[in-house]
């Protein structure tokens, strides 16, 4: 068994037992609050402003997903299943299609391979845009310097999802997957769009981190602010850009690979720090690899079929295996898994048990141990380097 | 009529209220201003639609502002609640009446400041003072909220406007040395005559300018300084239960301070409405100063549109740790630099 | 995959087995659950990945209603991969916490404590995660229709 390390805070402290005088504030960030990112609460027990206790409370924006899957087809469930991580709905379905996949054995073919992983880096550099923009707005102000940065990612933003929509018709959560590749075909003129976006973003990124780390400020408020160390983070489960922050050499594009990825070089980005900042620094450096990975293989998506299936005629079409199946992919904001138990026999269409593991729950779960010692200021940063997505937290 | 105008009551009325309605109509404008200006530097547009150039928005928010609901949250602390709005505009608006908007050469070659509402001997004392005083109602707007994040907001506020009073009152100081004057027109005169401090101090005018500069930001808690209203964390620190025209007269002591810090920070270093020696009519005087406050006032919003803003410990340490030595070092060089230039 | 199935084989001889493994992962005794994360723990699988409860009613006439508790953790290193097995108890038993252990079991426990009803021994704080806390019933078990009213939610 191993010895917990005493330095780290106690996210079950007593608050009676440790404040007897009752001194301390209890402030509540609640569920309406500006910088949130989604409807969550945090209970922060304050000393002046140093925050001693901080209970967050997830479950606003529970939909009771697992449930209704256990009543649905896989057809049906690829857009429910859409709603959880909003900000990059591509990969939400690709995690589903992969588990069924894997689960079924069935083969994706090459040219449905590398159009999902396409997708997957458009999807991660859409996601990063995001959460950069919110970053900043947390850190600056809304009315403020933050909200620049803000309205320039977003402008870069809405390229990629016009880009989804020439493809797919919406420009959020498409339906585009399907059990053995995905349902829609490449229209004239994509590819050419695809490069326009890289040529844009490569011009781009390196504004965005003048304004970011060229700004003293910025700096200031972001180091040493947040230290998750190793241990903790892979205690946790916390996974991607967080995980990687803290010097976890650990990304599931090189170590487990999906999609087209087994065939691709991917650079990974490890920072050493473990605070706001070095996250930062990972996320923008996974911009950089996200552009390098599209144009090295935007004009290489081999011909071919989309999908190994034939349309399946009825919902019914897509049968689950029979006992427990755990499979993931990398999302932008960490390890996003699908464990599914299959029902008895061989022939049901709908799971047994179905559970998504979120990476943003992880990241949530990793509150109580961050926000010890920082004050109010700190708990925004903090909040907006973890990129917790509510909906994927509570689905 | 000259002869009335002379007598300081009737002066003072005669030319604080036409001054006190182009102050808060510039007040009110700077927001249709800034609307545009942040609007262009996001790669927006801002407002344009109502009225010529969206002009008339003002109109509509003021109109709208003043038909909202009237509403004292119950615990609340009535007599503090209903006074806070009002004492934020009273104290910036009797900051300006120090300050000398024109001025003309005279007979004798000496600079005369004109288009001041009362050219008192102690002017910068008058200003620091009353600065001073600006912390009270954001306290009490704070305290009487019965809010916890008002709270917070209100005890930083008054953190932050107390601990950067300390520069700002040290870096006044440095025109006062410089001239040997408290008097605003006089500090004024003497730029005239010798050079703007700006450049006139070698080094020193410029360092003391930018702390000047500096120190106002903090005063008027703007960004970076803004720590009481930081929209993210505090959600508008404390005018959150403000309701209406009360809150809007906050957020119009916002804008009037910072216009009245440029025009402060013009007077006392940038020469106010001297133009070198071109004799320039009276009139043309407030242009000349409009000109010059109104590109601090630009670099404000400009400053406040771009950048992050700090951690209230970080920015208590910004403070104390650079900017009260800081201004205590450049007093001090100041009268040095005033006794060298005596003695040669 | 097989080097760590063999080891687990020689600790924990009889739940494990490196020959025949059970792709749903095997079935281990709730008295060894710890025992078998503090292992997989030492020997590289120190990423917590999550944990699911599912609720099999009752079937057959001497059938008991159980819970069936799933843990996955996984290493991160390169050929990563997630390891997983499995806990059988009566509903009202208990599966020993991994919290000492992993800190994000905490939250993973509690979650499927609320929805699926698991109860985990020597929880420090074993309460409803995404339900409001005065929620009855916990609403995956099979018996709890979805369309439950729960005024003044639904």
């Amino acid at each position: 068994m191993e010895v917990r390390v005493p330095t780290r805070p106690n996210p079950h402290l007593d608050i009676d037992a440790y404040d007897a005088d009752a001194d301390l504030m209890a402030l509540n960030m609640g569920p309406q609050h500006p910088s949130t990112h989604g409807v969550m609460r945090i209970k922060l027990f304050l000393d002046g402003e140093v925050i001693v206790k901080a209970v967050p409370y997830p479950g606003y924006l529970h939909r009771g997903v697992e449930k209704l899957c256990e009543k649905l087809t896989f057809v049906q469930i690829i857009p429910i299943v859409d709603k959880h991580d909003y900000v990059a709905p591509m990969t939400n379905e690709q995690a589903i299609a992969v588990a069924f996949e894997r689960t079924l054995g069935i083969e994706v073919p090459r040219r449905a391979r590398y159009l999902r992983t396409i997708l997957a880096e458009l999807t991660r550099i859409g996601s990063h845009l995001l959460w950069l923009g919110t970053f900043t707005l947390d850190i600056g102000g809304t009315i403020g310097g933050g909200a620049s940065v803000m309205m320039y990612t977003f402008r870069e933003r809405e390229k990629i999802l016009d880009c989804f929509e020439n493809l797919t018709g919406s420009r959020f959560h498409y339906n585009t997957h399907t059990v053995g590749g995905n349902r829609h075909e490449i229209p004239d003129g994509w590819v050419d769009q695809v490069k326009a976006i890289t040529a844009l973003m490569k011009i781009r990124v390196p504004e965005y981190e003048e304004l970011c780390t060229g700004n003293e400020i910025f700096n200031l408020r972001t180091q040493g602010v947040g230290v998750v160390d190793a241990d903790l983070a892979l205690e946790l489960g916390l996974c991607g850009p967080n995980l990687r922050g803290s010097g976890v050499d650990h990304d599931l594009r090189r170590d487990q690979p999906f999609h087209a990825y087994d065939e691709i070089e991917v650079n990974v980005a490890v920072a050493q720090g473990g605070d706001c900042h070095a996250r930062y620094q990972v996320r923008i450096a996974e911009l950089y690899e996200s552009i390098r990975i599209i144009e090295s293989i935007i004009d290489k998506i081999p011909d071919g079929p989309l999908s190994s299936q034939r349309p399946v005629k009825s919902h019914l079409g897509v049968k689950i295996k029979t006992g427990c199946h755990y499979h993931s992919i990398e999302t932008p904001r960490g390890e996003l898994g699908t464990y599914i138990i299959g029902g008895g026999d061989n022939k049901s269409a709908s799971p047994y048990r179905l559970k998504i593991r979120p990476p943003s729950l992880h990241s949530m779960s990793a509150l109580p141990y961050l926000l010890v010692g920082h004050t109010v200021s700190d708990v925004v940063a903090i909040l907006g380097s973890l990129d917790p997505i509510m909906g994927e937290v509570d689905r | 009529m000259i002869e009335q105008l002379s007598n300081p009551w009737i002066w003072g009325v005669a030319y604080g209220l036409p001054l006190i309605t182009v102050l808060m109509t510039i007040g009110a404008f700077a927001t249709w201003w800034e609307r545009r200006f942040s609007a262009r530097m996001q790669n927006r547009h801002g407002p344009r639609w109502v009225g010529p150039q969206g002009l008339f928005q003002v109109i509509a928010d003021g109109l709208k502002m003043m038909q909202k609901e009237d509403i004292v949250p119950r615990e609340a602390d009535r007599p503090l609640y209903r006074l806070a709005p009002v004492l934020p505009v009273f104290l910036v608006l009797a900051t300006a009446a120090v300050i000398p908007f024109s001025g003309y050469w005279d007979e004798a070659g000496r600079w005369q400041a004109a288009l001041v509402v009362a050219d008192l001997d102690i002017g910068v004392l008058w200003v620091l003072a009353l600065a001073g005083l600006m912390v009270f109602p954001i306290w009490m707007a704070g305290w009487a909220s019965n809010n916890k994040y008002t709270l917070l907001a209100g005890m930083r506020a008054v953190a932050q406007g107390v601990s950067y009073e300390i520069p700002l009152v040290m870096v006044a100081l440095v025109p006062v040395v410089a001239t040997g004057t408290m008097s605003l027109s006089g500090i004024i005169a003497w730029q005239a005559e010798n050079g703007w401090l700006v450049y006139r101090l070698p080094f020193i005018g410029a360092l003391s300018f930018a702390l000047f500069f500096l120190a106002s930001l903090a005063e008027a808690n703007r960004i970076p300084f803004d720590i009481p209203e930081a929209e993210s964390e505090l959600v508008g620190g404390v005018i959150v239960e403000y309701i209406g025209l009360q809150g809007g007269m906050f957020l119009m002591a916002e804008y009037l301070h910072t216009a009245v810090a440029a025009a402060l920070a013009t007077a006392l270093f940038l020469g106010g409405s001297h133009f070198w020696m071109l004799p320039l009519p009276l009139y043309l005087g407030p242009v000349v100063f409009a000109i010059k406050a109104g590109s601090l006032f630009v670099l404000i919003y400009w400053i406040r549109w771009s950048w992050y803003r700090f951690r209230a410990d970080q920015l208590m340490e910004l403070c104390w740790v650079v900017f009260v030595p800081a201004s205590l070092v450049l007093v001090m060089l100041t009268a040095l630099q005033v006794w060298y230039e005596g003695l040669v | 995959m097989n080097e760590i199935l063999a080891k687990l084989a020689t600790e924990f001889p009889g739940v494990f087995d490196a020959e025949n493994p059970d792709p749903s992962g095997a079935l281990v005794p709730a008295d060894q659950h710890v025992a078998v994360a503090a292992f997989l723990k030492e020997n590289g699988f120190t990423k917590y990945v999550t944990v699911v409860g599912s609720h099999y009613p009752a079937s057959g006439d001497e059938g008991v209603a159980e819970y069936e508790v799933g843990t996955v953790l996984r290493n991160p290193t390169r050929n990563s991969f997630a390891f997983m097995w499995r806990v059988r108890i009566p509903m009202d038993g208990e599966v020993p916490t991994l919290c000492p252990l992993f800190a994000g079991a905490d939250w993973q426990e509690r979650e499927q404590f609320d929805l699926v009803g698991v109860r985990f021994g020597g929880h420090p704080d074993l309460r409803r995660l995404m339900l409001p806390e005065d929620w009855e019933g916990h609403p995956l078990h099979k018996d709890y229709a979805i369309e439950t009213a729960h005024p003044p939610w639904r």
